[in-house]
This record gives C-alpha cells, sequence and structure tokens, in this order.
C-alpha cells in the first residue's frame, strides 16, 4: 500500500539522498550527544577514530580537534577529544562517544564491532555507515541539516536519545 | 435616545465574544532552544503536538524567536506579529491591541487562543487577550508561535482563527540575569528583569518582573471618550521552579499581574479599565522510549473593573468582574514508528465568573474533552495528519438571580458538544518543495459575559433598558482551508498561500441601533432587553506571499496579503444595530518589509508597514456609533544597537516614525513613539 501511494505522489518529484559532507559538522555532533539519555555530566572523553595514513581521515580529525578545542560543552558535559586509530580499536571501549572520520570506510564493521562491545555512540558524517548499521548517528550537512540514527546501531550500542529529538531526526 | 443609553451600557462593560480554551500540547518538557540549535531552525509543537522543524509543518505557521526579539523595533506581542503575512494588529488605543488572523477585525477579538508556555493567557469572562496583562516580559521569551488557521483538535475552543503559543527560556546551568530600562516620549519608561538561578544539580529557578508606563495617545475631536482618560500601567511578576529527575520533569509557578488602560469595549465605546490577574501552576513530563506523557494543571484568577476613572460618567456605574479559570489537561504522545506518531488527550475545565452585572451571581460552565491525532508517513515524502477533538459544555447559573428575570433560570441548564477536526496532507516535491492542503473546523464560544451579562441602561428612559447575555447563544464555528506551497533556494525561503475562513452565527454585541431589535418584557415594572446576538455569516479569502532569507549578516523579509471579506451581517446602515463590520474593518491589502543587519557590535533592524485603508467604528460625542475612515498608511519602525561589552548595549528604537495617522488601524491617529534604553546582561 505504502509503494503505491509513493508512486502516486512522488511521480515527477525528484528523489535524490542529501549528500553529507566529508568533514563532520562537529558543533552538530556536540549538540547530538547532549540527547543522550541518561545525560552524560561532567569531563567526558570522546573519541577520534581514525585511520593513519589516510589523508581525508587525518584531515577530518584534525577538524574535528580544531572545532572542539580544549574541550566542547554538550548539555551538562564536556567533552575531551583523543585520537583512537584503527589499528587499536580495543581501546575504545573507555569512551561513550565517538567520531568516526571520514577514510574508515574500511574499517566501519570492526569499529562497529568495537563500538558495540563498549557501549559507544558512533558519529559520523559518512552516511553509509549509518545506512549500513555499522554508525549510530550520521550528520549531513549543507543549507539544511539532516540527521540519521540508525536504531539497531543504536541498540547495539545500548544508546538511548529523548524522544523529541527522535521525532526530529531520521530514524531508520 | 436610544445611542445614550446603549453608551452607558457599553461602557461598562458591554459587549463581547466567545471564548474559552485549551491546554497546549506538551507544555514545558521539550527543550526548544537546544533543538533549534541543532537543527537549525525553529521547532515547535503547536500543529500536531510533537516537534517539528518550523519548514516541515503542515500548517501556516510564523515563529519568531529571541534573536528576532531582541533586534525588534516592538515592545510587545502584537508588535512583533504585525509584520507578517496574515496577520491584523490593531493598536486602537496605547495600550489596547487586538491581533486577529485572516480577516474578522474587531475589539476583544476572541477567536485567537495565546498561550504561555501552554497556559492560557486569553480572559475566558469577554474572551479577549489583554496583551499587557501576559504575566512574561519579552526578555524571557524563547519563541513566539502564530499558528493561522483553526487549531482547534488541538487546543480545543477559542483556536477558532488561530494560536499564538509564547514560549519561554529554560533556565541554562549557570546563574544568569537580564535587565532592560527604557525611556522615551509620551510618557513611556520600561523597566524589566529576569534571572534564572540553579538550585543544585537538578533544580532551577526563574523569575521575572516589569514594569510599564505610558500615556494614552492623543484622541481625535469629535470621539467620545470619559473624562479623565487614564494612562497606560502595567506591573508584573512571576516566578517558577522547575526539576528535572532523570527522564521527568516537574514544574511550579505563578505570577501576577496588573493593568490599567483605556480600551475600545466590544461596543466600541471607550471605557477605562483596571486588571488585576493571578495564576498557579504545575505540570509534569516524562519522556519514554515509545514517547512522552504530561499532566498539566493551572488556576487563573482574574479581578476586572469596567468604568473606572470617569468611564461612567455622572452615573457612577460600574461592572466588576471575578472570573475563575482551572483547568487541568493529561496528554500522551506515541511513537507509533520511526515516523509516525498517535497523540491522545483530556482535558477537564471550569470557567466561572462572578459579579453584580450578571443573570444571576454565578455564571459557570465546566468543560470536558478527549483528542486524538494521528501523524503518519506513508512514504518518506509524504504526511498525513489528522486531528479531532470532542468537547462537552455544561452550564450552569448560581445564586441571586438578578430581578426582573430576563430569561428563565432553566435557560442556563444547558449543554451542548461540538466536534472539532484538522487534517492536512503535505507532499514533498523535489528536493526544496513542499506542497501543503490543510483546514478543518474549530469554534468560538460565546463568552461567560454574552451568556449572562445584565446591567440596566443607567440614563433614565420611559422603559428602562437592559443590555443582556443570551443562554441561548450556540458556538461559532470557523470552518478554514488552505493552499500552500514553499521553496527553499540556498538561504532563500518563498512562501505562497490561499486560504479560505468561513465563520458561522458571529455573536456581536448590540450597537447603537437598538429599537429594532429590542425586546419587551411585559413584567410588573415593564423592561427593554438588548441582547448580545448571532447576527450572521461571513467569510474571508485571500493569499499570503511571503519570502525570507540571509546574506551574511543581513536578513531580510517580505511579505503582502490580500484579503477580502465577504458575508450578510446586520449591515452598517444608522443607526448602527450591531458593533461588527469584518468587511468594513480589515484591510484588504497589506505588505510589510523588514531589514536586520547584526556585525557584531552593531545592529540594526527595520520594518516598513503597508495597509491599506479601512473604515473602524467609534461613538461620536453625539453618542452615535459611526464608522470613521482609517487612512491607508506607510509605517516605518527601526531599531539600532550599540554593544559596549558582551553585557552591556545601548539601544534606540521608533515606532512609526513616518507618523502615519492609520498606522495602529484605530479611530485614534496613530503618533510616533521614540525611545532608548539600556540591556544588561549578568
Amino acid at each position: 500500500m505504502r509503494e503505491l501511494i509513493g508512486a502516486a505522489v512522488v511521480a515527477g518529484s525528484v528523489v535524490a539522498p542529501l549528500p553529507l559532507r566529508a568533514e563532520l559538522n562537529v558543533p552538530i555532533a556536540v549538540r547530538v550527544v547532549s540527547f543522550l539519555q541518561p545525560p552524560l555530566s561532567g569531563v567526558m572523553p570522546a573519541a577520534i577514530v581514525v585511520a593513519p595514513g589516510n589523508a581525508a581521515s587525518m584531515a577530518d580529525a584534525a577538524a574535528i580537534e580544531r572545532s572542539l578545542g580544549g574541550g566542547a560543552a554538550a548539555g551538562k558535559a564536556t567533552l575531551r577529544t583523543k585520537r583512537v586509530p584503527v589499528t587499536a580499536l580495543d581501546s575504545l571501549s573507555g569512551y561513550r562517544v565517538a567520531f568516526v572520520t571520514a577514510g574508515t570506510r574500511d574499517d566501519q564493521g570492526a569499529i562497529a564491532a568495537a563500538a558495540a562491545r563498549g557501549s559507544v555512540v558512533t558519529i559520523t558524517s559518512d552516511d553509509a555507515c549509518v545506512q549500513a548499521a555499522r554508525c549510530v548517528v550520521g550528520i549531513g550537512s549543507g543549507a539544511r541539516v539532516q540527521i540519521t540514527v540508525n536504531r539497531a546501531a543504536a541498540r547495539a550500542a545500548n544508546a538511548r536519545f529523548g524522544s523529541a529529538f527522535l521525532m526530529l531526526v531520521k530514524e531508520i | 435616545m436610544a445611542a445614550l443609553l446603549l453608551c452607558r451600557t457599553l461602557a461598562l462593560g458591554a459587549v463581547l465574544a466567545p471564548l474559552a480554551a485549551a491546554v497546549p500540547a506538551s507544555a514545558q518538557a521539550v527543550d526548544y532552544s537546544a533543538l533549534e540549535a541543532m537543527v537549525g531552525e525553529p521547532v515547535t509543537t503547536s500543529v500536531i503536538g510533537k516537534p517539528q522543524r518550523a519548514s516541515e509543518v503542515a500548517a501556516s505557521v510564523t515563529i519568531i524567536t529571541a534573536e528576532q526579539i531582541a533586534r525588534s523595533p516592538a515592545r510587545d506581542v502584537p508588535g512583533l506579529l504585525k509584520g507578517y503575512a496574515g496577520v491584523d494588529v490593531n493598536r486602537w488605543t496605547a495600550g489596547q491591541s487586538d491581533v486577529a488572523v485572516r480577516g474578522g477585525v474587531q475589539t476583544y477579538n476572541a477567536r485567537l487562543l495565546v498561550l504561555v508556555d501552554g497556559r492560557q493567557v486569553y480572559l475566558d469572562h469577554y474572551g479577549l487577550t489583554d496583551w499587557n496583562l501576559l504575566g512574561v516580559q519579552l526578555e524571557e521569551i524563547q519563541q513566539i508561535e502564530l499558528v493561522r488557521g483553526p487549531a482547534a483538535a488541538l487546543f480545543g475552543f477559542n483556536a477558532a482563527s488561530g494560536v499564538v503559543n509564547i514560549i519561554t527560556k529554560r533556565g541554562g546551568d549557570a546563574a544568569s540575569a537580564h535587565v532592560t530600562a527604557a525611556a522615551g516620549d509620551h510618557g513611556v519608561s520600561r523597566l524589566a528583569g529576569t534571572a534564572s538561578l540553579p538550585l543544585g544539580g537538578t533544580v532551577r529557578a526563574r523569575l521575572s518582573a516589569g514594569r510599564l508606563r505610558e500615556d494614552e495617545r492623543r484622541l481625535r475631536d469629535g470621539l467620545l471618550a470619559p473624562t479623565p482618560i487614564v494612562d497606560v500601567s502595567a506591573d508584573q511578576v512571576a516566578g517558577e521552579l522547575s526539576a528535572r529527575f532523570g527522564a521527568s520533569e516537574a514544574t511550579l509557578g505563578g505570577s501576577h499581574a496588573s493593568n490599567e488602560q483605556i480600551e475600545y469595549l466590544p461596543s466600541q465605546l471607550l471605557s477605562n479599565q483596571r486588571y488585576r490577574s493571578s495564576n498557579v501552576r504545575a505540570g509534569l513530563t516524562h519522556d519514554t522510549a515509545w514517547g512522552g506523557a504530561s499532566l498539566n494543571g493551572y488556576v487563573n484568577w482574574l479581578n476586572a473593573d469596567y468604568g473606572i476613572e470617569g468611564s461612567d460618567g455622572v452615573n457612577r456605574v460600574s461592572a466588576p468582574i471575578d472570573n475563575r479559570l482551572v483547568a487541568v489537561k493529561a496528554a500522551a504522545l506515541y511513537r507509533l514508528d520511526t515516523d509516525d506518531t498517535l497523540r491522545i488527550g483530556g482535558e477537564y475545565r471550569n470557567s466561572r465568573m462572578r459579579g453584580p452585572a450578571q443573570f444571576a451571581e454565578t455564571i459557570a460552565y465546566d468543560v470536558g474533552s478527549f483528542d486524538a491525532m494521528l501523524d503518519l508517513h506513508p512514504i518518506e515524502r509524504v504526511g498525513v495528519s489528522a486531528a479531532a477533538r470532542v468537547d462537552r459544555l455544561w452550564l450552569g447559573q448560581s445564586g441571586a438571580i438578578v430581578q426582573p428575570a430576563l430569561d428563565d433560570p432553566a435557560a442556563f441548564d444547558r449543554a451542548f458538544t461540538r466536534l472539532s477536526f484538522n487534517a492536512a496532507l503535505v507532499v514533498q516535491t523535489g528536493a526544496n518543495g513542499r506542497l501543503r492542503l490543510n483546514g478543518g473546523r474549530g469554534y468560538q464560544l460565546p463568552s461567560l459575559v454574552s451568556f449572562g451579562f445584565r446591567l440596566p441602561l443607567a440614563a433614565p428612559t420611559p422603559v428602562p433598558i437592559v443590555v443582556t447575555g443570551s443562554p441561548r447563544l450556540r458556538p461559532v464555528a470557523v470552518w478554514s482551508g488552505e493552499l500552500g506551497y514553499t521553496h527553499a533556494l540556498g538561504a532563500t525561503r518563498l512562501e505562497a498561500t490561499a486560504f479560505y475562513t468561513r465563520t458561522d452565527d458571529a455573536i456581536a454585541s448590540p450597537g447603537d441601533g437598538l429599537g429594532p431589535n429590542l425586546e419587551l418584557f411585559l413584567t410588573p415594572s415593564p423592561v427593554l432587553a438588548a441582547r448580545f446576538a448571532a447576527v450572521g455569516d461571513y467569510a474571508t479569502y485571500g493569499t499570503e506571499w511571503q519570502a525570507s532569507g540571509r546574506v551574511a549578516a543581513l536578513d531580510w523579509r517580505v511579505n503582502y496579503t490580500w484579503t477580502q471579506t465577504d458575508g450578510d451581517l446586520t449591515g452598517t446602515a444608522l443607526p448602527v444595530p450591531y458593533a461588527l463590520a469584518p468587511r468594513a474593518t480589515t484591510p484588504r491589502h497589506k505588505a510589510n518589509v523588514a531589514l536586520g543587519y547584526d556585525g557584531g557590535r552593531w545592529y540594526a533592524s527595520g520594518l516598513a508597514r503597508y495597509t491599506a485603508a479601512t473604515r473602524q467604528f467609534a461613538f461620536s460625542t453625539t453618542q452615535q456609533l459611526l464608522f470613521y475612515r482609517v487612512d491607508d498608511a506607510v509605517a516605518l519602525d527601526a531599531r539600532g544597537g550599540f554593544r559596549l561589552t558582551p553585557a552591556l548595549e545601548l539601544f534606540v528604537a521608533g515606532e512609526n516614525l513616518s507618523l502615519a495617522a492609520g498606522a495602529t488601524g484605530s479611530p485614534i491617529p496613530a503618533d510616533r513613539r521614540v525611545r532608548g534604553g539600556v540591556r544588561v546582561t549578568l
């Protein structure tokens, strides 16, 4: 039924996914963290998952660090970042939040597994990671902010968001 | 003679309209500021009860943000609303404003429901909103949401033509305070302060207070007015405690406000009024994995003195009214799946009016309501919402009945049921377009005054005349449909809407043409009664065109509204039988251009408004109800500010700098008002 309605209504319209930019929109990512339930508080280490040797990944990591500076407020929590290479994903277990940089697509399976073991909420600009249920939150940008949450990945990471937040994002 | 008698009566409170109302969707559980910062645009719950982006709602909605409020030349909520499409703001006097949505301009407009954080500030007794009695300072407002079109399925009675939902700011995790002081010509002075204080890790307190003084405008020659005319004074104090425990949040608050000003009554007679209002409120919200639930309640007390300070002339007649409103509402919002939601709610309210100028000592009603809203997205680009609400009202009277009784007391033992509904279809067309078809039916309740008011005319006549309400009045049905299209071009947003609204059995107060409408009661002491009455139907239709955008530090907004009014009301030939003529009082054309610039330390904003000519009612010194032409106007408002430090700002602002007499849409010509002040943030 949905397919029929969709075909009838959407005919003629342009269907194109919103592009995700390569670099993570860090201010939005930090705000997303503030909607986690229960709310985080105090100084909270946040991982930046990088692929050493991958220029895009390293550039994304540097941009995240520049944006966060010495720490960024996410509700009552303050995020302090530290790089975690994809070659040392076991150390993710000490974090609650991880920013997954661009250029790590080959390692996203391992990242997802490590995140699930450590209950880490992964946030990325790579929509494919979210669509594949390997990242919890995807943040697109451009003129219109688009946030995607993967329910399966969130469940695996033991992550829950406030209902108001979920009603404003695209949940898959 | 009839005119004179009517004047006396109406001066004391007469005319009026419908009323009543509702509790909002989900009080303060939603952190609007945080959500807006995340999605990059304002978020609202005023359309279907769940959080939505402003650009995605299935209705015509205007949201004025805290940033826009801070830079606006306006000094009150009606002043902020006047620059948007589909809205008529008539500042009848310096203190009295009415906001009408898509036509139907009249004093004491009862068709617009106004809420502050979901609490009704619309006054039930007369069905009006006193914008100087809101109990909230501009500095503590997070956003002002205006829904154009009936929203009764969510908010209940009196959201007949629209809703204004004022959302206040949540306190932050750090203590903060803001103080604004301003003074200007025409005796304008305003002092306002707000403070937010964290009390431990989970409890926050918020306090606010304000004081406003302003001289009345100069009346044109030939208008009937009391002597002396009181100037505007308004004082308010409010406080709130909120506590968050895990996924639950509880609030407890209250406020007190007083206001004195001259107003045009629904009869169009000028009268000095004094209002005092208080409220207490409590709310509890709980967030769950499936959605959320809320329970809210409040009590509003109003003491209104009509006809103070000379309004009653030599006859020393006044009409004090006490109105108490008790409301309790529960609602639950369920996420059926990732996109679809169901909202259900129930509400009970009791509104009671007491005073000497009514059929019996107490006129009251109880309303029980149930509502449900379904929001579905069968495919990604299509949204469908449908909502319905059933309200059951029980009217009653008690206490001593004023003799001679002009109605059978049993006529007040009455109950009726009304079904309100809204429905909408939204289709995303392409990457940036959105087509919307929506409509609904809402009801405007007859006010307590129009049900049970009773005031003898003071002037001697061969047969005494009494202006009286009618317990047989029916709710006014308002039907609405609209088709809208929005398109985003980068940072530019375009919107076009065509609307149609029909009002059935509009209620009006007697004008000065009492003769044909008087009812003779052959009691031992015969009396004549002039009643509030349903005077006919009318329809408004038109188009709204809007565009807005931002280029670097410059933001801009333009809009144009065309409104046509047709109807079969009772007419405007002299003597005017009822003071209701929306076709004459609603401007056909309106256009606004707003510009804003914020360069960091400097900011400036300006608003140019064009309003077509109208005719408005007023009593002449010969005590006839007449039409007065209000010329078309181009009014210029502006504000400029300089931030000496992030915590200290100096500003100067002016309204109607072009000195357009018709800028306020009132028979009393507009003047130019300029003020300067300082804003301090601690």
